[in-house]
Formats: C-alpha cells, sequence, structure tokens
C-alpha cells in the first residue's frame, strides 16, 4: 500500500512535467493550428535559464542582510527564479514565433513543422556549443524533508512540485477563460477570421499564446531541475515529443485535458514501470497511445476537426 | 543615393546576362553530353589527381570538389579551388560544350530505340562515373551508398507526406524494421559469429540471397505498417501524425528490449553485400517504380485523397484501398532502405533509428519538394553532400544546416522543386538545334 | 421498371430531421429536377443517395439491387455520377488527370501495371487519355486539358466537374446546382451542355437548381422539397401553379 502511495507521488510528480509541457503545445496547437516542435527545447532552455537564474541568485547572496533562516531564503530565492526565469524563457518562446512561425502563417502546416523542428536542433545545437557537452547539476532550492502521512512517506520536494504545476496550471485556465486576451485565444482558437475584426491582432494573440507557453516550459524546466538535479542539452528531445503526444492525447487546444493527459502519461509510465521491466516503458506507453487513438481519433476532450482546418 | 540604388538593378541584370550568356551555349547539350563530360573529369581525375593535387600543395585528392578542405583549412582555399577548376569545371565545361553536336546526334539515334536501351545507355554512364568517382577513397564510397539510400528514403516518405498530403512520422520505424529483419536474415543464414553461430548456408551463396533479404525486410516493414494504415481509414491530419509517431517510438523501444538483435548495443557483422552497384541497382529500381507509380492514375489517386477524398469517394476511387497501398508500399521501400544502410554500415542500434533520423528524412522531403521525383533526388543527395561537407565545422553544422532549411521554409514552403512530375521520356531526348545559330544570336 | 427508387427515405443529424420520408423514381432518360428553399434538405438527399451519408431509414434500389449501405466509391461504379454544389476539386491536379480521375475503378491493369509501367497499362491509360479528350471536348474545354484547376475561372471549373461526373458513365447525373454563381451567358451556355450532355449519352439526370428558368426548361418532372418533405411533385406546369410551392417560397423574391 505504501508503495503504492509512493508510486502515486512519483506519477504524479512525472506527469506535472508532462502537464506543463504539453499545455504549452496544446496551446499553440489550439490557436495556431501548429506542431510546435520547437517546444520541447523550449523547455529545455527554460530548464538552463532556471539553473544560471538560481546560481546568480545563491551567489551574489541578495538575501543575506536580511539574515533569514537558510529555508526562508531558498524559498525566496525558488519563487524569484520562478518568476524570473518564466519572464526570460516567455522572451525566448516569442523570438521563436517570430522568427520561425510567423513568415510561414500561411504557409502549408507540415513547413511550419519542419521549422519547428529545425529550430529545436538550433536551440539544442546552441546550448551544446556555448556551453559544452558535460552536465550541470541544478544547485538545492529546497531542502529534502520527508514527510509522513498515514504511515505513508515521501519528500516534500514531490509534494510541492506538484502543487505548483497543478496552481500553474489552474492559473492559466483562470486567465483563458476570464481574461479579454485569454478570450481572443479562444475565439481564435475556434475560428481564425473572427479575431482581426474584433479589434485584436492575430500576430499578437500568437505571441502572448506563445509567451504562456514557453513560462510554463520554464517552469516545468526549473520544477524539473529541483526534482533530478542534473541538466542536458538533450533533455529536451524525449521529454518534449512525449508531452507533445500528451498535447494531443487531450484533444485540440484543450488546456485542461492536455493537463490531465499529461498525468495520465505520467502514471502509465510509471505504473509500467513498476509491472514490467523499466526498459519496456516507452515500448507500453505508446503502445498505449496508439490503441487509444485508434480507437478515440480525436483524443479526449478535443472535437472532431473538420473542414475548417488550414492544411 | 538615388544614382546608387539605380545602378543596383542593372549591374544584377549585369551579372544575370553574363551568367545567361556563358549558359546558352548549354542549353543544347543533352544529358547524355553530361554525362561524358563527367565521365572525362572523372576520368582525368583517376589519372592526374593525384599529382595534381600534391602539385598544388594538397596532401591528397579533395573528397567533395575541395569543400572539406576549403572548411577545415581555409588557407589550402585556392589550390582546393584552382583543383576543382581544372579537373571537373573546365573539363565537363569544354567536353559538354564541344561534344554537343554529337551527343545530340547520338541522342537522336537513340530515341529510335524502345525506352529500355535508351535508359540503359544513360546508366551505364551514370553508374560508370559514379564508379570511378568513388574509386578515389573509401570515403567517396561511403558517402554515395548512403547519398543513394536516402534518396529511397526520402522518395517513399514523399509518397504519403507529398503525394497523399499526410504527416507521416513513422518513416524510421519502417526502416529500422527492414534493417533488423534483413541484417538477421544474413547474419543467421551467411556469417559465423558468437551471436548467431555457424552460418547456415555456404557463404558463398550470400550475394545472390541479399536482394531476398531486403525483399522480406520491405515486406515485414509492409506488415508493420498496416498499424499505421489501418487508423487512416478514419482519421486524418493530425491525429494520424501522432499516430505514427508513437509507431515509431514503438519499433524502437521494441529494439531496444529484443536481446536476441542485441537491444540497446544493437546489432554489427553484417556481411558487406551492400556494394556500390547493388546499391545503385536498388536505387534506380526504387526511382522506376515509385515514379511509375505516381504517375499513373492509379498513383494520382493518392493526390486525389490529398486534395479532396470525398470528392474522390465520388468519382469512383478506393480511398481505403488508396492509403493502404501509400502506407504499405512505402513502408516497403524504408524497409528495403533500411536493409541497405544496414549493409553498408555493418552495424545498426535502435538509436540509429530515433528522432534524428525522422528529423534528417523530413528535411530531406521537404528540401527537395513535396509531390516531386526530382525534388527528392535533390533533396536526398543535396543535403547528404551539404551535411558531409560541413562535416570540419563540426557541431556548428547543425546550425547552419537548420537555418538553410528555415529560409527554404519560409521562401519555398513546398521545397526547392515541388509539385512536378518526372518524365523519364523527354529527359533523354536530344536538345535544341542549331546551337552555332544560337550562340552568333546572343553575342 | 424504373432506373433508380428510393424508398420512405429519412435521414437525422444528430436531432434535427434533414429528410423525412423521401421517395423517388426516376425512369432510364428522364431529366428531373429537386427545388426548394435554401436548408431545405436538397444536396443531403443526393449524398444520402451516392454514399456519402447513410439514411438514418429506407431503401435505395439501382436496377432493382439494392445500394443503401455502399461505399460511395461503389455506388459511383455502379453508375450514379455526381457534381457538387461547393465545387469539389481537387487542387494541384490538371483538368487532364481530373477526368481520368473518375475511371479509377474501370482500370484493369492493377498494381503491377501501376508499378512496373505493364504495357497493358500504357494501351488503358492512352485510351483513358483519349476518352477524358472526348469528353473535354463535349463540355467544350479540350484547351484547357493540361491547366492546373484552381488557374481556371469559374465557369471553366463547373465544367470540369460535369467533364469529371461523365466520366464515370452515369447512368443516373446528379448536378447540384450547376448554374450556381454563373453569369447570364456562362449559364446559358451550360444548359446547352446539359441539354447536348443528354441527347448524345441519354442518360438520367436529377438536378437541383435555384434559378427556376433553368429547372421549368430542362425538367421533365419536378419535386419541391420544404424542411426535409416533399410538399409537390409534378410537371413545371403544375409546379408552377401549386399554393403550396408559393407558400414555401413566400418572401423570397422568386419568379415562378
Ligand atoms: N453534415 C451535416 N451535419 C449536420 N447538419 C447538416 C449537415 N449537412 C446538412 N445539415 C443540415 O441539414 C439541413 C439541410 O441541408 P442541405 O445542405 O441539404 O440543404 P439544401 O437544401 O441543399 O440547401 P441550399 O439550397 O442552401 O444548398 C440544413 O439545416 C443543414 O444545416
Ligand atoms: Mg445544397
Amino acid at each position: 500500500m505504501e508503495f503504492f502511495f509512493q508510486q502515486l507521488i512519483n506519477a504524479l510528480q512525472l506527469g506535472s512535467f508532462y502537464a506543463l509541457i504539453a499545455i504549452g503545445y496544446s496551446m499553440v496547437y489550439g490557436v495556431l493550428l501548429l506542431f510546435n516542435f520547437a517546444h520541447g527545447d523550449v523547455f529545455m532552455v527554460g530548464a538552463y535559464i532556471g539553473f544560471f537564474v538560481s546560481s546568480a541568485l545563491l551567489g551574489l547572496n541578495i538575501f543575506g542582510a536580511l539574515a533569514l533562516p537558510l529555508s526562508v531564503t531558498l524559498s525566496l530565492v525558488l519563487v524569484l527564479t520562478l518568476i524570473i526565469s518564466m519572464a526570460l524563457n516567455s522572451i525566448v518562446g516569442m523570438l521563436v514565433e517570430r522568427i520561425g512561425y510567423r513568415p510561414l502563417r500561411d504557409a502549408p502546416r507540415a513547413s511550419a513543422a519542419i521549422t519547428g523542428l529545425m529550430i529545436g536542433i538550433i536551440l539544442e545545437t546552441g546550448n551544446l556549443a556555448i556551453l559544452g557537452p558535460q552536465r550541470r547539476s541544478f544547485p538545492e532550492l529546497i531542502q529534502s524533508a520527508t514527510i509522513n502521512i498515514a504511515g505513508v512517506s515521501f519528500t516534500n520536494k514531490k509534494i510541492l512540485i506538484v502543487f505548483i504545476s497543478i496552481l500553474l496550471t489552474l492559473a492559466l485556465h483562470q486567465f483563458v477563460r476570464h481574461t479579454k486576451w485569454g478570450m481572443a485565444m479562444r475565439a481564435m482558437a475556434y475560428d481564425y477570421v473572427v479575431v482581426p475584426l474584433m479589434g485584436i491582432s492575430t500576430n499578437k494573440i500568437a505571441l502572448m499564446t506563445f509567451a504562456l507557453g514557453s513560462a510554463l516550459a520554464a517552469a516545468a524546466g526549473i520544477l524539473y531541475g529541483v526534482a533530478y538535479p542534473v541538466l542536458d542539452p538533450n533533455m529536451g528531445i524525449l521529454f518534449g515529443w512525449k508531452a507533445f503526444v500528451a498535447a494531443i492525447l487531450g484533444g485540440r487546444g484543450s488546456i485542461l485535458g492536455a493537463g490531465l493527459a499529461g498525468f495520465l502519461l505520467g502514471f502509465i509510465e510509471i505504473f509500467v514501470a513498476t509491472i514490467f521491466p523499466s526498459t519496456m516503458r516507452n515500448l507500453i506507453a505508446f503502445g498505449i497511445i496508439l490503441i487509444i487513438l485508434t480507437f478515440r481519433p480525436h483524443g479526449f476532450f478535443g472535437e472532431p476537426f473538420s473542414a475548417q482546418l488550414r492544411l | 543615393m538615388t544614382t546608387n540604388s539605380a545602378s543596383t538593378p542593372t549591374i544584377r541584370q549585369r551579372i544575370r546576362a553574363l551568367f545567361s550568356r556563358i549558359w546558352e551555349p548549354y542549353r543544347s547539350v543533352p544529358l547524355l553530353g553530361w554525362l561524358i563530360a563527367a565521365l572525362v573529369a572523372v576520368g582525368l581525375e583517376q589519372l592526374v589527381g593525384l599529382p595534381l593535387a600534391r602539385g598544388l600543395g594538397l596532401t591528397k585528392i579533395p573528397a567533395l570538389f575541395g569543400a572539406v578542405v576549403i572548411l577545415s583549412k581555409p588557407a589550402l582555399t585556392p589550390s582546393a579551388l584552382l583543383f576543382t577548376t581544372l579537373i571537373y569545371i573546365l573539363p565537363i565545361g569544354i567536353v559538354a560544350r564541344f561534344t554537343a553536336p554529337l551527343t545530340n546526334r547520338i541522342a537522336a539515334k537513340l530515341a529510335e530505340y524502345p525506352l529500355v536501351v535508351t535508359a540503359l545507355v544513360h546508366l551505364v554512364l551514370l553508374y560508370a562515373v559514379l564508379h570511378i568517382w568513388c574509386d578515389i577513397t573509401d570515403y567517396r564510397l561511403l558517402v554515395a551508398r548512403l547519398a543513394m539510400i536516402s534518396i529511397i528514403l526520402t522518395l517513399s516518405l514523399n509518397v504519403v507526406n507529398g503525394y497523399m498530403g499526410e504527416f507521416s512520422c513513422s518513416h524510421p520505424g519502417f526502416m529500422s524494421i527492414g534493417a533488423y529483419v534483413a541484417s538477421a536474415f544474413t547474419i543467421v543464414l551467411f556469417v559465423s559469429e558468437n551471436r548467431f553461430g555457424e552460418a547456415l548456408l555456404p557463404p558463398a551463396l550470400g550475394p545472390y540471397m541479399f536482394p531476398l533479404a531486403l525483399m522480406l525486410g520491405g515486406l515485414i516493414s509492409a506488415f508493420g505498417a498496416l498499424l499505421v494504415a489501418i487508423p487512416s481509414f478514419r482519421t486524418r491530419g493530425d491525429y494520424l501524425a501522432i499516430i505514427s509517431l508513437a509507431f515509431m517510438f514503438i519499433v524502437k523501444s521494441f529494439f531496444e528490449n529484443m536481446e536476441v538483435v542485441g537491444g540497446a548495443r544493437g546489432i554489427s557483422n553484417q556481411p558487406d553485400y551492400a556494394t556500390l552497384p547493388i546499391v545503385f541497382l536498388w536505387t534506380i529500381l526504387s526511382i522506376w517504380i515509385i515514379n511509375n507509380f505516381v504517375r499513373s492514375t492509379m498513383g494520382k489517386a493518392l493526390n486525389a485523397v490529398r486534395d479532396g477524398e470525398l470528392a474522390a469517394n465520388a468519382m469512383t476511387v478506393d480511398t481505403r484501398k488508396t492509403k493502404m497501398t501509400a502506407f504499405l508500399f512505402a513502408a516497403f521501400w524504408a524497409g528495403v532502405a533500411g536493409g541497405l544502410f544496414a549493409h553498408v554500415l555493418r552495424y545498426i542500434n535502435p538509436d540509429s533509428f530515433g528522432i534524428r533520423k525522422l528529423a534528417e528524412v523530413l528535411a530531406m522531403v521537404y528540401f527537395g519538394g513535396l509531390n516531386s521525383v526530382t525534388g527528392s533526388v535533390v533533396g536526398a543527395v543535396g543535403l547528404s553532400l551539404i551535411s558531409e561537407a560541413l562535416r570540419p565545422l563540426d557541431i556548428f553544422k547543425w546550425i547552419i544546416i537548420p537555418i538553410m532549411l528555415i529560409l527554404i521554409m519560409i521562401y519555398r514552403p513546398t521545397g526547392l522543386i515541388a509539385f512536378t512530375e518526372f518524365n523519364v521520356e523527354k529527359i533523354f531526348l536530344p536538345k535544341g538545334r542549331a546551337p552555332e545559330g544560337a550562340e552568333h544570336a546572343s553575342a | 421498371m424504373p432506373l433508380l427508387e428510393v424508398h420512405d427515405m429519412t435521414h437525422f443529424f444528430g436531432g434535427l430531421r434533414a429528410v423525412h420520408d423521401y421517395n423517388l423514381s426516376i425512369e432510364p432518360g428522364q431529366i428531373r429536377g429537386l427545388i426548394g428553399p435554401n436548408g431545405a434538405g436538397k444536396t443531403t438527399i443526393f449524398n444520402l443517395i451516392t454514399g456519402i451519408y447513410h439514411p438514418t431509414e429506407g431503401e435505395i434500389l439501382l436496377n432493382g439491387e439494392e445500394i443503401t449501405r455502399l461505399e460511395p466509391n461503389q455506388i459511383a461504379d455502379r453508375g450514379l455520377g455526381r457534381t457538387f454544389q461547393n465545387l469539389r476539386l481537387w487542387r494541384y491536379l490538371s483538368v487532364l488527370d481530373h477526368v481520368k480521375m473518375a475511371r479509377y475503378s474501370k482500370l484493369t491493369y492493377g498494381l503491377t501495371g501501376a508499378f512496373f509501367g505493364t504495357s497493358k497499362r500504357v494501351r488503358e491509360e492512352k485510351a483513358t487519355d483519349k476518352l477524358a479528350m472526348d469528353l473535354l471536348e463535349l463540355v467544350g474545354i479540350p484547351h484547357l486539358a493540361d491547366q492546373i484547376v484552381t488557374n481556371l475561372p469559374y465557369g471553366a471549373q463547373r465544367r470540369v466537374e460535369l467533364a469529371r461526373a461523365l466520366a464515370t458513365e452515369p447512368k443516373v447525373l446528379f448536378l447540384d446546382e450547376p448554374t450556381a454563381g454563373m453569369n447570364p451567358e456562362e449559364l446559358i451556355q451550360m444548359m446547352a451542355i446539359i441539354r447536348q450532355v443528354h441527347s448524345e449519352i441519354g442518360m438520367a439526370i436529377y438536378l437541383i437548381e435555384h434559378r427556376m428558368k433553368v429547372v421549368m426548361d430542362l425538367c421533365e418532372i419536378i419535386q419541391t422539397l420544404n424542411f426535409g418533405e416533399v410538399i409537390a411533385e409534378g410537371t413545371p406546369e403544375e409546379i408552377r401553379n401549386d399554393p403550396g410551392v408559393i407558400e414555401a417560397y413566400l418572401g423570397k423574391e422568386v419568379v415562378i
């Protein structure tokens, strides 16, 4: 039983990363009908930005004068790192949109997918070229502690990671539901043509969509750094593709759908790994996805897409 | 300012005029002429290449037209350029131009024979050029074979992604099925080694059975393609893309878990059956068959499904059969290419068939051009050569190539040579009459 | 025996009853018309008969044989050819290829021929070329054979659709608003073409039209549809004077 709950927490943690990245994919996909294949690498860049920001904050020791207890200092650093890195990474996302996708707004969608793939490769290689191939270890921003609830023990890190991801997901959901910008995004997802009529420029919405998605990806990157404290330039590839699959599984443009599918993927992987040898993880996870999509070809929350898809 | 801006176009026009003046006489050179000229050039390289290279201060003959030399030792740029000019550009230019009347006459004669004869003559010449060119170094031999395998891969992916307009991501999966099946076949039967033990059949028989191994690989790969083809009846576009992607991951991790074929470490000791002529033959065969297919009304049904499935269905087109054919056919060729690939490198592991491979093949298809056989050949050969030529740049190569592709996508979203028909009957024909007259007119 | 019969056909889109208890019987060589206000369900009836949707209830017989559950390509192969209200041409194919494509099910060279270019294939493709050119001749656009359809004016595109439908060798030709969006000159040409096609090939024609002049001039029998139900059926003369029809069209400026 205890083992089960621990695996549950592990699944939730892994699912958090997938969920946060998948939401970024899903938003871009919902609003612009694009596969942003660079998103996994935007996640990687976010993790590195988080690494540098947190190292800088710790190195400068800006809270040193306040003589706070270590745990409070670290929490402040974590929050600041999240905020700053999310802001910086949203700039990265906007650059990706501006350079890689906007010129292709009216091109066949496959061409844009190719551009995305290529931007991803540039980001990976750029990282390798600038920082070299060695892995980096992420500074410890949360002091490990083991919490014991009803006989089941787990680390505070995992709880916090899951908590932050769910919080961010819900915040985004609220944003999209209730603000003018969010409404415009949804309008655009519904019908590409009306948004310019509403007096909001398509380009601005596109930029905002990328910015939001990249900010969440940065959060995922930092939390990833907190959980497994090693970063390497290729970390975004497999993670990104899996999150992408989760996004599609969730259904076109559905934020909650993508989030849930992200968690689902986490569960599948973790529980597969407990039952079967861990090398079978991808095999079975993707096998399940293949079966789901064969029988539910539009994902869980998506509508059957129709002629309005611009190919 | 004003004079400046006014004079720019004229400079451009002048350059363009200059180029077209130089090019003018070459308009009347038939394919045969170019092949003969190339043959002369590679023959020349074979005879005097090494002494010339030494004389120019190069240690050996530049492997890829000097590009590698220029990028790795910039100081030798003039020598490399001079070498390429003396061995390739000048001889080809001179021979092609001055044999044009003769080659045109031969081409006209050949046109009277059945197409097969004409095609064979050209293919023999093409092979001769390739053979002599590859004779210089093993590196060239490797590059040429891999480039030809890329042609098969690109062309077969184009059938699904270009001609039928789906975004299939499963090609590395199909390729790996072919690679593993063909490898297991040849190693079990004809190689004595640790994993599978003694050869079951006399190794001398191997090369003759190699086509069987490749076809078996292709067929099993086509069988695997059912997993993608059947969902394609109900869903298209994005969800199908994901299904195909999931398929690719499944195949990859399937082989990672198959300890019989080496698991993640892969499998080696494939016999050296994928020689230059063998790869050449399979490449030509694939181009011929695929081109035949896409030019037939049966093949154009793929385009009809792409551009309007409903209308195709209402015009008697069996869309299910069409989709099935496209996926299985493409997977078959990807499997064959995989088998060749395994026997060229003589070592494969599941990582050879991952996302990187996918990015590479997709790039070749979209670089060369959708819905075009010529485009696929250009895309495959072009990207293979560029990628080899940029090798000295190390990892910066992976910044330059993506940027190049992005630019192509921006300025030509469907690729360099898209939506064309490769008309075999026309390419062998003699070119424009009376080259002298044209020359005088332009002078 | 009638060529095509439809018995008590009903179709629902979710909760919407688009077609209700529809009956039809077409004799060989007959020209029939189907009229009715926008959204009456005319196109849906065409889609049901040609197999694009399968009806919720009812049966469709061609030459006495049931075709209700067949796939569109099978139905088309058996002799129900059609055009679409909103042109559905293939963006990157030439005019000639459009017409040839509709011969798909009649080709017998199979995949062997397609892959290896057998002499049988060469022969069949040549014959198909000739047939397609003849049809283009019939609809008056042989000179456009090599054009890509997207470059053509609207009227020419409608002719491509017609030639393509003819290439399926229809026993009944379904024309969904063949003159929609045409100017008066094109309209007259189109009517002449339809007449000519009918007199040369002699198949039955079933057409949907909003322009009364076209229907009244061409058709022997006209059905009027409103909210998925037939409210009148008869000769042009009868339809012209039917109070129910006038009622259905009230508020629309249509001169009957
Ligand atoms: N695929 C579909 N799903 C749901 N409803 C549909 C579908 N196709 C048509 N309808 C509805 O069925 C009704 C009949 O449509 P239909 O296109 O047959 O009308 P029509 O008589 O051809 O009209 P028009 O003259 O405008 O072409 C309409 O209310 C339409 O909205
Ligand atoms: Mg209609």
